[in-house]
């Protein structure tokens, strides 16, 4: 007799590999063969797990069409075998896998349309933070300001898409028929974030994206009013940076300041994380 | 522990997303909502805000599908861990799971696999009862679950097997209606053999849901509504067991609120009707 470890293990290989070793354990029933029953299970496996890739991909799903998804569905499950206790994050490596498993990775913006949704779902039940406000930066004294760092909400995702997925995802979220695939002349920056409970996500352009990228660090106000103006030309540089700035605290997608000390105020030296005094929300 | 036995809840739906804003907007009458735990164990967002608000208004159970209390798979305890933060969150009336395995070697099937009916199988999820219980530090409510083979080594029956497990391991048990009629079926067993099987003072829940019927035997598929079959059982369940807190399950094809509802509602005049007789036959 197996032991239960042992039975466990043909059961689970059955499912997942189609071995027929665990009919040598199991009993026809009254109305029905033991192939047929155990392949309720086996069944309910792959189709389970459609069905959840199905709900996380939703426009993936419609821009391939049922057959289309129903091939990379199929592909993933037999080569990622869940490992996780909660269904939400069974298809996280899909974007990855979409981006180099052949024949999809032949259509880049699969792979991309696949990390705009993934990144949707992770801001829309990622962790918790109160907005930073304008009324907060408000009570910061102009002398600070160019000691100023900031905080991005702990949802916000960035992604670099080669293709003009994003747009296609637009369309398609819209249910009108999408662009057909183009591969972009330069990068595009879209940061992905939650507001109000609604995750949302925007394009940035390049200097943007690169003030964004740099305040991300933790690099100060003053220093990426500096790399602005070496982006784009010394004119107007604080302005731009301002207007930037006052974007992502409308929409929600920071979620701090703190004013670095000035050098020689604290033993640890400016540029000391640890001793970044926090602005209050 | 808390071994205090829980309380009676009365009739309760499951908490579905499609259902939110009638809930919050409509207060509808359901008596307490269960909740899938795994699908609020994430880092934040709307859904834990929303189950913030409902359990202010409605009393809570969370109900989990991986604890994989049978596996012979080490237990999870960065799950156990997750499963205890949420508990702390949502202050669940009883937390429960499934009597069965969900995977092992690190992979979950996202099944409610069956056990071998043994004694080995039996020491073994008592011991991981008594663990867990230990982890969450309250009694952990366990179910039967619908099953589709039966294995050449089983030495007991099912009912025989939940009762030893609930005894020995000294937890609650979910009385899953659909699933013992469902099993029943599958296997050739009588429903009312598994009823009387079981303690009675052990069950703490029910659940009542619709399957889909294949001829030669029936997949729990919680995608239709309650069956007159199912509900005949009910009311000998209710019979049997008295007051027990009632819950429909709908999974899958997940009609209006309203029509839950009205599921609902049919449960209750089932209990009604089976305590009034229950009045009339004592006042004889």
């Amino acid at each position: 007799m197996s032991s239960l470890k042992e039975l466990q293990d043909t059961f689970q290989r059955g499912i997942l590999a189609g071995d027929d070793a665990i009919l040598g354990e199991i009993n026809d029933s009254d109305k029905e063969q033991r192939t047929v029953l155990f392949g309720v299970y086996r069944n309910a496996y792959v189709s389970r797990l459609a069905e959840i890739l199905g709900n996380d991909y939703e426009q993936v799903h419609a821009y391939l069409g049922d057959s289309g998804f129903a091939k990379l569905v199929k592909s993933y499950i037999a080569a990622n075998p869940s490992d996780q206790r909660s269904a939400r994050w069974f298809g996280r490596h899909l974007p990855a896998f979409a981006r180099d498993t052949a024949p999809f990775a032949n259509h880049p913006e699969v792979g991309e349309l696949a990390a705009l949704e993934k990144a949707l779902a992770d801001a829309f039940d990622g962790q918790d933070a109160a907005p930073l406000s304008m009324a907060t930066l408000a009570t910061i004294p102009a002398e600070d300001w160019p000691r100023l760092t900031f905080t991005p909400h702990p949802t916000a995702i960035r992604l670099t898409f080669n293709t003009n997925a994003a747009t296609i995802w637009s369309a398609l979220k819209s249910e009108t028929a999408p662009p057909k695939p183009t591969r972009l002349p330069e990068p595009q920056a879209l940061v992905v974030w939650r507001q109000d409970y609604m995750a949302r996500f925007r394009p940035l352009e390049a200097e943007e994206a690169m003030m964004w990228d740099e305040a991300a660090k933790g690099v100060r106000f003053s220093v990426l009013c500096e790399m602005v103006a070496t982006f784009a030309g010394e004119d107007e540089a604080e302005l731009r940076a301002a207007t930037y700035l006052r974007g992502w605290v409308d929409l929600g997608m920071l979620a701090g300041c703190a004013v670095e000390p000035a050098k020689g105020q604290s033993p640890a030296g400016a540029g000391n994380r640890a001793s970044v005094r926090p602005v209050s929300q | 522990m808390n071994s205090e036995k829980p309380p009676y809840l009365g009739f309760g739906l499951g908490l579905r997303p499609q259902h939110y804003e009638e809930i919050l907007f409509g207060s509808p009458a359901v008596d307490w909502f269960e909740v899938i735990s795994e699908n609020y164990m994430i880092p934040g967002g709307q859904p834990l805000h929303i189950l913030d608000q409902i359990r202010e208004r409605y009393p809570i159970v969370m109900h989990g599908v991986s604890l994989s209390i049978a596996s012979t798979a080490p237990l999870d305890m960065d799950y156990l861990g997750a499963l205890k933060k949420l508990a702390e969150r949502v202050n669940p009336k009883w937390i429960s799971d499934h009597l069965c395995w969900t995977g092992v070697h690190g992979v979950n099937l996202h099944d409610l696999l069956p056990v071998p009916y043994t004694q080995e199988a039996l020491d073994h999820v008592v011991d991981r009862v008594s663990q867990v219980q230990d982890v969450l530090g309250r009694r952990l409510t366990l179910e039967n679950v619908s099953s589709y083979v039966t294995f050449g080594q089983s030495e007991m029956t099912e009912w025989e097997f939940v009762s030893e497990v609930a005894n020995r391991a000294d937890c609650w048990l979910l009385f899953d209606v659909n699933n013992v009629y469902v099993s029943a079926f599958n296997h050739g067993f009588s429903t009312d053999e598994f009823l009387h099987g079981v303690p009675r003072d052990r069950v703490v829940q029910f659940h009542v849901a619709g399957h889909s019927h294949e001829e030669s035997h029936i997949i729990d598929t919680h995608d239709h509504p309650v069956c007159d079959e199912v509900w005949d059982f009910y009311r000998e369940a209710v019979t049997h067991f008295g007051p027990v807190s009632t819950m429909i399950e709908r999974d899958d094809n997940i009609p209006p609120l309203a029509e839950l509802v009205a599921e609902l509602d049919h449960a209750r005049e089932i209990a009604a009707e089976v305590q009034k007789r229950a009045r009339l036959a004592a006042a004889e």
